[in-house]
């Protein structure tokens, strides 16, 4: 693909500033002059930027609790030993995690679960899903697609709804928070708010449910299976009707696919009554139903009560690195202006030669 | 017709058809030809590797992400394949169709071109072009010749003159022509325009056969247009793909310039790179998942085919997919984009104004942009003189006749005295047989040339009266014959025409004198002389010969060679072309003899060339010498000023061209290089023809090459060499022996003229010059230029320009494609090596192609380090850019080395802000598609911002498409994300984006990662500049400093006058 170009030659050529290559540009240098100032005032900003960044996470408070069940850790080791390398999980199993607050939890309280050495990045867990099954297309729930495989369908060939590895291991315990006011005292359940933990547009537009025959959302399922390691059928996810299906919060929030192998994934919203301050002092326990088997891929899991600034959760690496690069860059700015200040002579010479 | 009975065993042969097809393609072989030829190129077809791959098994990406840039760049350039064959077509058809009249069975016939067969005889009228190759048999002039211009050949224009053969000439009429009965033999068709061997045979009635032999000059080629003659009858005898134009169509051979071969050799890098990272997490996918929890936890269960697949397969597999992911590493629309960045740059090249000659009307061509960059390396340069560094303007400015000097006289307003009152006698007078060595001596100098005189004059007036025709216009390929015969006409001698094969010249006394011209001993290289042989009105027979001195000298047994010889020194000395004119008289015997040596020389089919140089040699022997010229060629203007690149040698440089160009065959080499120091003597060497054939011969014992090493170590110790008397081939040789030194520099030669082709083709880049001596240079070379003194804008401007931009081009494309991939690399760590690509597939497909594809095309063909001026200046700062040095591997490696840096900060940063936490106000989590999105937002303006950096020259374009293409990206990624685009099976990316930026953090950190991975290369940058500042860069302080004092200047000039309006 030799391309060459001729021209006509015999006529004098367009004199253009552009064909003459004399287009009026600005000719910026980055000379030391220039930057060093730069230097100065990135540096201070970010100082500035980071000290601030750096409290506000530090404002930030987070309670979190490992209720794996390693053997001889707490009383949820019972449930995990019932449950160890087991697939699908046994029945319903609980166990405690008991905590006492000595000042109040700043709210708005969240709680979170983290999953750790969970590959819900892996290339064959990633597709294994079918969006526009999702998405509540007729065609689509009874035909799902085949990146699904081997969660595509039942043994007996019924189509499974929602079909794929995602959809199947969905995180299915669940957690309680009680609340024993005062010392002594009857434990009182603390209203979590499990609304408003998927991404709105997730819950609302991208997944649907398929059209109710009837008015029965079972009906519409008629035909599929169940994932196989669910209990029951989608569209007893919840006894809730608006939340029941594929518009399910957990499920939307199961199926957005987290980036790194150890995850964090919001529970609930704890903002109710006289909890919308945050968790008042007191003694507190989570009952945890333990359904989900972790061991068998040597994963924990945690319990995270978190507090939420502006800046979301507590992450002290964004201030921490606004600091100090703000700090490097201060300190360049010194060894530059050192250099230039020695090198001016020289350069100086060279302008009068 | 059949050859008559008693002719030679005759073979029929088969012959094509007049078609021309110079397309490539038909309609229906269009696209699998051109898709093979595509194919073909090394990358394309790696593409179509990883493409089919990706189809065949089960990839992280989709076939899209590489199928989609591989279509569009084949789509792209076999559209313009194909329209560039289109036209070709129509080219084709139109001359394949356009109508020739040819003879058939006495009768004058039309048909079209193609239908045309070999034997046919064609009547061609004046003005039309010859459709195929023909042997010229009559014409409607007398004297059986034709005039005929080769413009669309060889760009020659002016008219050359053909001659019938002479047995077939009385043919005039198509019944005559009918009755013609002969054979013609002939070579095998070669694509040399200038050399055609044949042999006709025209039997006659009862006669024996006449044999001729056919000689270029009876060829008419395909293409030329026959002008200044009514019509004319020739037989075909090349047709259709045998002419000589359709063999000349076959392309040359490719050069390639050092930035594709450093491109290439860091593409192998780059292959190796991404072979080992896919060997590593191959091998490290299979060690993570001995555990078979790892491998196959419940939550994400293998179907059972997966199951049973063989390990060593599965590892395969595994390897290809690797490949595959990582395969953007070696982008498409790298090749893509230097291919236009050196087709639509070359434009900048015939666009220069700079480089217009107004007097000619001729601007730069360029006949290859693949050599742009090559031009802003070039260390040696090799230049003709003659028409190259001289204006090819010569001027007769004296004769030297057996010592005597004369000097025709010129009045200051150029009008030339009347009579030959105009001649000083600078020595005493001559005697009687002076006076008649004199007039010979004129007559020998109007006689032995091969000038033409313009048609016009001939055609338009009646006879001339002798004072109007010494405005006669004279055409010679050669101007110093033009010179001479000009000279000649103002010492009173002047040559009217050649007309039915008699020189006709006026002489002294206002008569016009005959002579009967019986043969030209036509002028060849080698030889050095030409000789005509005449005969006199009085029957005399006269050999003249005129050639260089040493090319007479040893020739001639009488007349008075000493002083000759030391006038002829003389005037050399003074920089001027002198020739030696000598003749011999011969009887009508010795003429016989000469005739049939030569005849049988002509005719010979077999190695003529040979045998006709042996009769030359043989004939040219036992001359009397007569005299001596001495003509100037001017200096070209400003032509020399670019020696001011060999630094302060311009004077020696001046001076040993002045002393030395007595030659017309000299060669002149100087040096650009950067191995110039100060306190170095400098040296010249001069070396002549002879000289250097003796060190180029190997020596007998065998142990060759030991004179070439000492040869050039001498030469590259010289600032400048000058070679005289060189043969073509020469040139040629001493270009490859310093091209194949052991540095490998890069040599440009330069000429004008057919002599130099051989020089022009061997250098790395070679340069024709659009001159007088015709267009054979400019046609073979990659490059052709008006006058040499644009050489100095197109090697310190042009071919800087082209080098930073193309080398940055080069540079930029890997370092982009690291930090696109190598945060693809680092996620196979944290995701279990199973190939799960970070970005989504619409990111992976238009990263090169659109985010950041426009913004360095355009940065490679607009940027400007310096001013144009500044570099025009300054040649020094060609040292900068001297030996490929931005290409080199320590910088290859540190813009390497700056992209994995920007790839670690990007993915650990991304990695640190959203490792276990939220980074939004409603507690809301995000996915592995915004951790991508993030990191390739990151990288997108990380890399955009790069080149902003390295932008030195921002007009309104640089400006639009850099911000345009961020804001295009932005734009994109809102569009991407806001709609569920019902064609996808996937909606991965829904509202990604958005949410991304919804969060303050994400923008935090997005700010903070950009900054953090530019900073590096701007703290490089200024500590650099400031420690060990390059010669461009202290330049580009100046002018920054002159600027800014202006601006200063100004402002004071305005707060003056705003505070006296006051």
């Amino acid at each position: 693909m030799a391309w060459s170009a001729t021209s006509p030659g015999a006529n004098q050529p367009d004199n253009t500033a552009f064909t003459q290559q004399r287009l009026p540009a600005w000719q910026p240098l980055l000379s030391a002059g220039i930057v060093l100032p730069l230097f100065f005032c990135v540096g201070l900003a970010f100082i500035g930027l980071g000290l601030g960044l750096y409290y506000t996470s530090n404002g930030i408070k987070e309670l979190e609790y490992d209720y794996t069940g390693d053997p001889g850790t707490g009383n949820c080791s019972v449930c995990a030993a019932a449950g160890e390398r087991v697939a699908p999980p046994p029945a319903n199993c609980t166990c405690q995690w008991c905590f006492s607050l000595s000042e109040l939890f700043q709210g708005p309280v969240f709680l979170y679960y983290e999953l750790s050495n969970f590959y819900q990045n892996n290339r064959r867990y990633v597709v294994s899903r079918d969006d526009a099954q999702l998405s509540g297309l007729a065609s689509a729930l009874r035909h799902p697609t085949n990146e699904c495989a081997p969660y595509q369908r039942s043994p007996a060939g019924v189509p499974i709804a929602p079909c794929g590895a995602i959809a199947n291991s969905l995180f299915n315990d669940s957690f309680k928070l009680l609340h024993q006011r005062l010392p002594g005292g009857a434990y009182v359940e603390v209203p979590l708010d499990r609304t408003g933990i998927a991404w709105w547009t997730d819950y609302h537009v991208k997944f649907h449910n398929p059209e109710p025959i009837n008015g029965s959302l079972k009906l519409a399922f008629y035909g599929t299976a169940k994932p196989p390691n669910w209990p029951r059928p989608a569209y007893d996810l919840s006894p809730d009707p608006n939340n029941t299906g594929f518009v399910n919060q957990d499920f939307v929030v199961w199926m957005r696919t987290a980036a790194l192998p150890t995850f964090r994934k919001l529970y609930a919203r704890i903002r109710h009554g006289n909890y919308s301050a945050g968790l008042p002092r007191g003694a507190y326990c989570v009952n945890i139903t333990y359904n989900y088997p972790v061991l068998a891929f040597d994963g924990h899991k945690r319990l995270i009560f978190s507090s939420i600034s502006w800046m979301g959760g507590k992450n002290p690496f964004l201030g921490v690195a606004y600091l100090t690069f703000g700090s490097l860059c201060i300190v360049t700015g010194f060894v530059m202006l050192v250099v230039y200040i020695r090198h001016q002579d020289e350069n100086g010479e060279d302008e009068d030669e | 017709k059949e050859p008559p009975p008693g002719a030679e065993a005759y073979i029929p042969q088969k012959y094509p058809d007049n078609r021309i097809v110079s397309s490539k393609y038909t309609f229906w072989n269009f696209i699998p030809k051109n898709l093979f030829e595509q194919f073909r190129r090394i990358a394309n077809f790696y593409f179509l590797i990883i493409f089919l791959v990706q189809l065949i098994i089960d990839t992280p990406t989709s076939p899209v992400t590489s199928g989609l840039p591989l279509f569009f760049v084949i789509a792209v350039t076999a559209i313009k394949q194909g329209y560039e064959d289109w036209l070709r077509h129509k080219a084709d058809n139109a001359m394949n169709q356009c109508p020739v009249h040819f003879i058939q069975h006495g009768k004058l016939v039309r048909k079209q071109s193609r239908n045309l067969r070999v034997g046919d005889v064609v009547m061609v009228n004046d003005g039309e072009t010859f459709p195929c190759d023909l042997i010229f048999l009559s014409s409607s002039r007398e004297d059986g010749t034709c005039y005929v211009t080769t413009a669309s050949l060889d760009g020659e224009s002016s008219h050359k003159t053909y001659y019938a053969v002479q047995e077939t000439k009385g043919f005039q009429t198509e019944e005559e022509i009918d009755n013609l009965h002969a054979t013609v033999e002939c070579e095998q068709p070669q694509p040399d325009l200038y050399k055609f061997v044949g042999r006709i045979h025209v039997y006659q009635e009862r006669n024996e056969p006449v044999v001729r032999s056919l000689g270029s000059e009876n060829l008419l080629l395909r293409g030329a247009s026959l002008k200044n003659t009514e019509k004319i009858f020739g037989v075909a005898i090349y047709t259709g793909m045998e002419t000589k134009m359709a063999l000349n169509y076959q392309s040359k051979s490719q050069k390639r310039s050092v930035v594709e071969k450093s491109m290439n050799v860091f593409l192998v890098v780059y292959l190796c790179i991404l072979i080992s990272k896919a060997l590593i997490n191959t091998i490290l996918k299979y060690v993570w998942q001995s555990d078979p929890f790892r491998d196959e936890p419940w939550f994400n269960q293998k179907t059972e085919s997966e199951r049973q697949r063989n390990l060593f397969l599965k590892a395969f597999t595994d390897f290809l997919a690797f490949m595959v992911l990582f395969n953007y590493i070696i982008p498409v629309s790298m090749y893509v984009t230097v291919e236009m960045q050196k087709f639509l740059g070359s434009y900048f090249l015939t666009w220069d104004e700079d480089m217009f000659d107004e007097e000619t009307g001729e601007g730069p061509l360029v006949n290859t942009s693949d050599l742009n960059e090559e031009l802003g390396q070039v260390e040696y340069i090799f230049t003709d003189k003659t028409g190259t560094l001289t204006e090819n303007n010569m001027e007769f400015i004296e004769c030297c006749i057996e010592g005597n000097v004369y000097v025709p006289h010129v009045i200051c307003n150029g009008q030339i005295l009347p009579n030959s009152g105009g001649i000083d006698m600078i020595d005493s007078s001559p005697g009687v047989s002076g006076k008649e060595r004199e007039e010979l001596f004129f007559r020998a100098l109007c006689l032995c040339h091969t000038v033409q005189v313009k048609d016009d004059v001939l055609v338009d007036g009646q006879k001339k009266s002798p004072d109007s025709s010494r405005s006669c216009i004279y055409i010679s390929s050669s101007p110093d014959e033009v010179a001479l015969v000009e000279g000649i006409q103002r010492l009173g001698f002047t040559y009217l025409r050649l007309k039915d094969n008699h020189m006709e010249i006026l002489n002294r006394d206002n008569d016009i004198e005959r002579y009967e011209l019986l043969d030209t001993l036509s002028f060849d290289s080698v030889r050095r002389r030409m000789s005509v042989i005449v005969k006199s009105a009085s029957g005399d027979i006269y050999l003249f010969c005129k050639g260089a001195d040493s090319a007479i000298f040893p020739r001639v047994s009488e007349g008075k060679i000493d002083q000759v010889r030391s006038r002829v020194e003389r005037n050399a000395v003074e920089g001027l072309r002198t020739l030696c004119v000598a003749y011999k008289k011969c009887t009508q015997e010795e003429y016989d003899e000469i005739h049939e040596l030569l005849h049988s020389a002509k005719v010979a089919l077999q190695e003529r060339e040979k045998k006709l140089a042996e009769a030359y040699d043989q004939i040219e022997t036992n001359l009397i010498l007569l005299g001596a010229t001495a003509v100037e060629d001017r200096l070209q203007k400003a032509g020399i000023k670019v020696w001011v690149l060999t630094g302060d040698k311009m004077e020696t440089a001046t001076t040993l061209f002045k002393v030395l160009s007595k030659d017309e065959d000299l060669a002149f080499i100087f040096y650009v290089s950067c191995r110039l120091s100060n306190d170095l003597q400098d040296f010249g060497l001069i070396i002549d023809g002879a000289a250097l054939s003796l060190i180029m011969k190997p020596r007998q014992t065998g142990s060759s090459g030991n004179y070439r090493e000492l040869f050039l170590e001498i030469c590259r110790n010289c600032s400048a060499v000058l070679c005289c008397r060189m043969a073509p081939l020469q040139k040629a040789q001493i270009v490859k022996l310093i091209k194949l030194s052991k540095e490998h520099p890069i040599t440009l030669a330069i000429g004008d003229g057919a002599n130099d082709v051989s020089m022009i083709l061997e250098a790395h880049v070679g340069i024709g010059i659009i001159g007088k001596e015709g267009r054979q240079a400019a046609r073979n070379s990659d490059y052709a230029i008006p006058k040499f003194k644009h050489l100095k804008k197109m090697i310190l401007v042009h071919g800087h320009f082209y080098y930073i931009r193309i080398s940055e081009l080069v540079q930029y494309f890997f370092y982009k494609n690291v930090c696109f991939i190598f945060p693809q690399f680092l996620y196979q760590f944290f995701c279990g090596f199973s190939q799960q690509p970070l970005y989504d597939t619409a990111y992976l497909t238009l990263y090169n192609i659109s985010f950041t594809s426009l913004p360095i095309l355009m940065y490679s063909l607009m940027e400007q380090h310096v001013t144009s001026d500044m570099l025009k200046r300054d040649p020094s700062l060609y040292r900068d850019i001297a030996k490929n040095a931005l290409l080199r591997w320590r910088v290859f490696l540190y813009w390497t080395f700056l992209g994995v840096f920007d790839a670690l900060v990007f993915f650990f940063g991304a990695y640190l802000m959203l490792e276990n936490t939220t980074v939004t106000i409603n507690g809301q989590v995000f996915g592995n598609w915004t951790f991508g999105t993030l990191v390739f937002t990151v990288l997108v303006f990380t890399v955009t911002l790069k080149l902003a950096l390295d932008t030195h020259y921002w007009t309104w374009i640089n400006h639009f498409v850099i911000w345009g293409s961020l804001i295009f990206y932005i734009i994109f990624s809102l569009l991407w994300g806001g709609i569920i685009w019902p064609f996808l099976s996937y909606q991965r990316m829904y509202f990604v984006f958005i949410q991304m930026l919804s969060s303050g953090p994400a923008w935090l950190g997005i700010i903070l990662l950009i900054i953090v991975s530019l900073l590096p290369d701007i703290l490089k940058k200024v500590l650099c500049r400031q420690l060990w500042p390059t010669a461009t860069e202290r330049t580009q302080v100046k002018i920054t400093f002159l600027l800014y004092n202006y601006w200063f200047y100004c402002w004071n000039q305005k707060m003056r006058r705003a505070g006296s309006h006051r």
